[in-house]
């Protein structure tokens, strides 16, 4: 059996901008070999180096991301970094964990024809292998629809599609199984099986679905790759990311015994998908949070989760019905500066060039403190969430800059924080203690996400949305 | 292995820079617009323009700028004036980093020297308010034209000095902007 | 944010094929222009409003009329400050307030503004965006140029949303109830607004260009084509008519010699 793709003592460092330059290896003596035809799981944590080496398989890095690289990288028995990603579209596809970073047309059917053309099929036969890949992913009905309009879900598998439209025997694939429903999870994992050329899976979370469908398992963690029997490999994994919740117990500060409700709130949702023609309106009935609580909002993608925190933290006004604080009724910007939004995308929310500007600003309207006592403040809290001052948060990566979010908000010091999807691409462990640290004073805590083993961990009282109505969850733990 | 030149290496990025500016100009443009009795509104596209113009140099410039503004007359509801933007934003952004970045030879990474900013600057702000009122007076008439001369002035004013501070602070946010290169 | 300027309607414009759609607007747009008499070019554009009244209907078709009211209305503002040497039509206490040079003058630029307006905005109401696109193609742009317009198209959404997105965190920084409200400062509001929506439009563009190539963007031989314009019977009767109207027109109306 030949290797289709051989790394060796690979080892691979991002450029760094900052001066002095600290260097931080991604990859380091990183060994890989895949076998034609076999099928790879590496289990690897968020924020280690697992985007950085599906690029570097397809040529894509250091050529577009400068860094340092060394080591041999083999596909096919050619060096890899000798070729252009454009040599390789025969040899290998690959599916990114973010389906924005790989969309680039107006319309799902130009988007799987545009490798097509670029490998210069003839029209007719074009149109045919493009139909016949959106059927096999049920896309037929959006070919002409922008995948801008679509949710999470339906562009994965647009990106996944692609695995039957281009002609490469290897496939990369990035996180796959990412925000698709258990129905199409298991359609994938037997495309994965059914499929007679190469594959490597690469995930952070170990599912249910993997259970014995692998040739081989490994874990990459700090830059290198160690492959082992599927039981050992699971075991070690779990050890590496997993932790229970502590929960901390406080409420000595002012944040304690507040509650903030609503009855009979109603909003307008835009439509979650192109297939809803209309706006539907969401209603919820009765909810309340309250101080040192972990409540939960679980539900699937684009029910109107993200809708509901808008317009609980003020950014949106509801249709009909208000919201109390204590019984009282709180205007729309008072409630904007009691309730903190922590998006899931952390980039909505870092406008400075440095940790220290970012988590001060936080502090800018403080007039009760001293500038000696915020400087210190600042310097304390980047300690807390394990952050360098002097860092460019732009460059960070992606669990730093979640917790720099997190940062910020705990400088802000409200009573009430709402987590939108703060699981996904971080670690639990790094979710947990992000969240201990908002409520060490006593804040409540709302949780946003689509993950319900990870709300049944920690939250008290859970709340979901069923046929546009936001209900509590009975039989609570 | 067929070999490539270096041209072909960086159509790639080329390509992505540009419609990437464009898409932000067609946004800054649309979305931060003030109503305005003439043109139909004064809007930040200019921060873009100059922005790109004293970072990405002439031709990202003059393509995202007149590509970008052209599109956000047309989905804007002003057709009309489409070609017209299209014309005066593109040659604003192509003068502005002619000037600004004459010392720097094409292709360079780097930061254009502070003065010939506000000299490229001040000739761009000429250059769209002048063409605007041009091409307002063969439309509607020279003298009502002179009306929106000020609020041009004071859109492209603005936008210079928010594009002087903002090429400065993007770089210091985003220090790998300095991998892009035209 | 929506990129769609095509109306959904009826009449023969939405059969009419784009390319000789494109002349004939240009063509038109070149004939208001030349030296036609009055009447000629009011009937040109009262046509024109009449067919865009009929493809999109009448509440649709008021409004380019309401956007560029205003316009108009300050155009009539300067009627006394213009032609004051010609004949005067109405004077206030000696005052010459209308001339007659000054009527003919705003007569002219009104009809032609309003009939540019009008053409230019029924076009792009009447021809999808993909059979633009297709039709710039056929005129000779060429395939990069065509790539950065869809590129565009495909972030715009993508860069409002995030836009959108920024702005809100941003208005969520206030600080807490009870506290002194920060002061305004318009300047040091805006600046990290723009830098962060620019760093976050910045960060993408290495992405696209990855994915363009990853999708074969760059390689040596030519590259296919998915879409073309549908090939139509009559291509060429539909160029004659977009050459003839116009070139009549100015046969009928023209004011030279």
């Amino acid at each position: 059996m030949k290797d289709v793709l051989k790394l060796q003592k690979v080892s691979f460092s991002y450029r760094e901008y900052n001066v002095p330059p600290v260097r931080k290896m991604v990859l380091e003596n990183l060994n890989l070999t895949l076998v034609e035809g076999s099928k790879t799981l590496i289990l690897a944590p968020p924020d280690s180096g697992k985007s950085t080496l599906s690029r570097l398989i397809c040529g894509m890095v250091p050529k577009y991301l400068e860094g340092d690289l060394s080591g041999t990288c083999l596909m096919d028995g050619v060096e890899i970094t000798s070729r252009q990603p454009w040599d390789l579209v025969e040899s290998c596809v690959l599916v990114g964990q973010n389906p924005q970073e790989q969309l680039l047309m107006t319309t799902c059917e130009d988007e799987l024809a545009f490798p097509l053309e670029s490998l210069g099929m003839p029209a007719e036969r074009m149109s045919r292998v493009v139909r016949n890949s959106l059927r096999k992913w049920k896309l037929l009905d959006f070919a002409s629809i922008s995948p801008q309009e679509m949710s999470g879900g339906e562009r994965k598998r647009l990106l996944l599609a692609f695995l039957d439209t281009v002609p490469a025997p290897l496939w990369i694939l990035d996180e796959p199984f990412d925000d698709l429903d258990s129905q199409w999870r298991e359609t994938l994992m037997q495309r994965i099986t059914d499929h007679n050329g190469t594959v490597l899976v690469l995930a952070s979370r170990y599912i249910d679905e993997f259970r014995g469908s692998f040739d081989h398992y490994g874990i990459l963690s700090e830059g290198a790759i160690t492959i082992g029997d599927e039981q050992d490999i699971v075991i070690e994994y779990e050890q590496l990311c997993d932790r229970e919740y502590t929960s901390v117990e406080s409420c000595t500060e002012e944040h304690c015994g507040k509650a903030l409700s609503c009855s009979n709130v109603s909003f307008l949702h835009p439509r979650k998908s192109v297939k809803d023609n209309a706006p539907f309106t969401l209603e919820v009935p009765s909810f309340t949070l309250r101080s040192e609580e972990i409540v939960s909002l679980v539900g699937p993608n684009g029910s109107g989760k993200s809708t509901f925190s808008r317009v609980l933290c003020g950014l949106d006004p509801p249709r009909a019905g208000e919201f109390l604080l204590d019984d009282q009724a709180v205007s729309r910007r008072d409630l904007s500066r009691t309730v903190g939004y922590l998006f899931q995308n952390p980039d909505y929310e870092i406008f400075l060039p440095s940790v220290r500007e970012e988590l001060a600003w936080s502090l800018s309207g403080d007039r009760s403190r001293t500038a000696a006592q915020k400087t210190a403040l600042v310097a304390e809290c980047a300690k807390l969430f394990h952050l360098e001052l002097d860092a460019t948060p732009s460059t960070m990566s992606y669990g730093k800059r979640k917790q720099l979010q997190a940062a910020v908000h705990y400088l802000l010091d409200r009573p009430f924080y709402i987590l939108d999807e703060l699981d996904s691409g971080i670690t639990y462990a790094t979710a947990f203690e992000m969240i201990s640290l908002l409520r060490s004073r006593g804040a409540g805590i709302l949780l946003i996400t689509h993950d319900r083993s990870f709300s049944d961990r920690l939250s008290q009282r859970s709340y979901t949305i069923s046929n546009g109505t936001v209900l509590e969850r009975e039989g609570q733990v | 292995m067929e070999k490539t030149n270096v041209s072909s290496q960086k159509t790639a990025l080329r390509i992505a820079l540009v419609a990437v500016l464009t898409a932000v100009v067609v946004v800054f443009t649309l979305m931060v617009r003030v109503p305005t009795p003439l043109k139909g509104y004064i809007s930040l596209c200019d921060v873009v323009i100059y922005f790109a113009a004293y970072l990405f140099g002439p031709w990202a410039a003059a393509i995202a700028g007149g590509l970008g503004t052209g599109l956000a007359d047309l989905l804007g509801g002003y057709a009309q004036w489409a070609p017209l933007s299209f014309i005066i934003h593109g040659a604003q952004g192509l003068l502005v980093a002619l000037i600004a970045r004459a010392p720097i030879s094409a292709g360079v990474r780097g930061d254009a020297p502070f003065i010939r900013m506000v000299m490229g600057g001040l000739l761009g702000v000429i250059v769209m308010a002048g063409g605007y009122y041009i091409a307002g007076g063969f439309l509607y008439g020279f003298e009502p034209a002179l009306v929106e001369v000020p609020l041009n002035l004071l859109q492209a004013g603005v936008g210079m000095v928010l594009g002087i501070i903002v090429s400065k602070t993007v770089q210091k946010a985003y220090p790998p902007v300095r991998s892009l290169y035209w | 944010m929506t990129t769609n300027t095509f109306i959904a309607g009826k009449g023969f414009l939405y059969r009419f094929d784009p390319r000789a759609k494109l002349l004939l607007l240009v063509l038109l747009c070149a004939f208001v222009f030349l030296p036609v008499s009055m009447p000629g070019l009011w009937l040109v554009v009262a046509v024109v409003f009449l067919t865009t009244w009929s493809s999109t209907g009448f509440k649709q078709a008021l409004h380019p009329l309401r956007s560029i009211l205003p316009l108009l209305i300050i155009m009539v503002v300067f009627i006394p400050l213009t032609h004051r040497d010609s004949e005067v039509v109405l004077s206030i206490s000696g005052f010459p307030l209308v001339t007659t040079g000054a009527l003919e003058n705003f007569n002219l630029l009104a009809a032609r503004f309003i009939g540019i307006t009008y053409m230019c905005t029924l076009f792009f109401w009447t021809t999808p965006m993909g059979d633009i696109m297709l039709t710039l193609r056929w005129y000779g742009l060429s395939h990069k140029a065509a790539l950065v317009l869809t590129l565009a198209f495909r972030f715009i959404p993508f860069i409002a949303d995030a836009f959108q997105m920024i702005q809100d965190s941003h208005s969520m920084r206030e600080p807490n109830l009870g506290e002194k409200d920060r002061r305004r400062q318009p300047l040091a509001d805006v600046v990290p607004t723009v830098t962060s929506a620019l760093v976050f439009a910045l960060k993408s563009i290495p992405q696209l260009a990855m994915s363009l190539e990853h999708r074969g963007f760059g390689r040596a031989g030519a590259r296919s084509a998915y879409r073309r314009l549908a090939p139509r019977k009559g291509l060429f009767t539909h160029f004659f008519f977009s050459v003839m109207i116009p070139a009549s027109l100015w046969l009928v109306f023209n004011t030279l010699g």
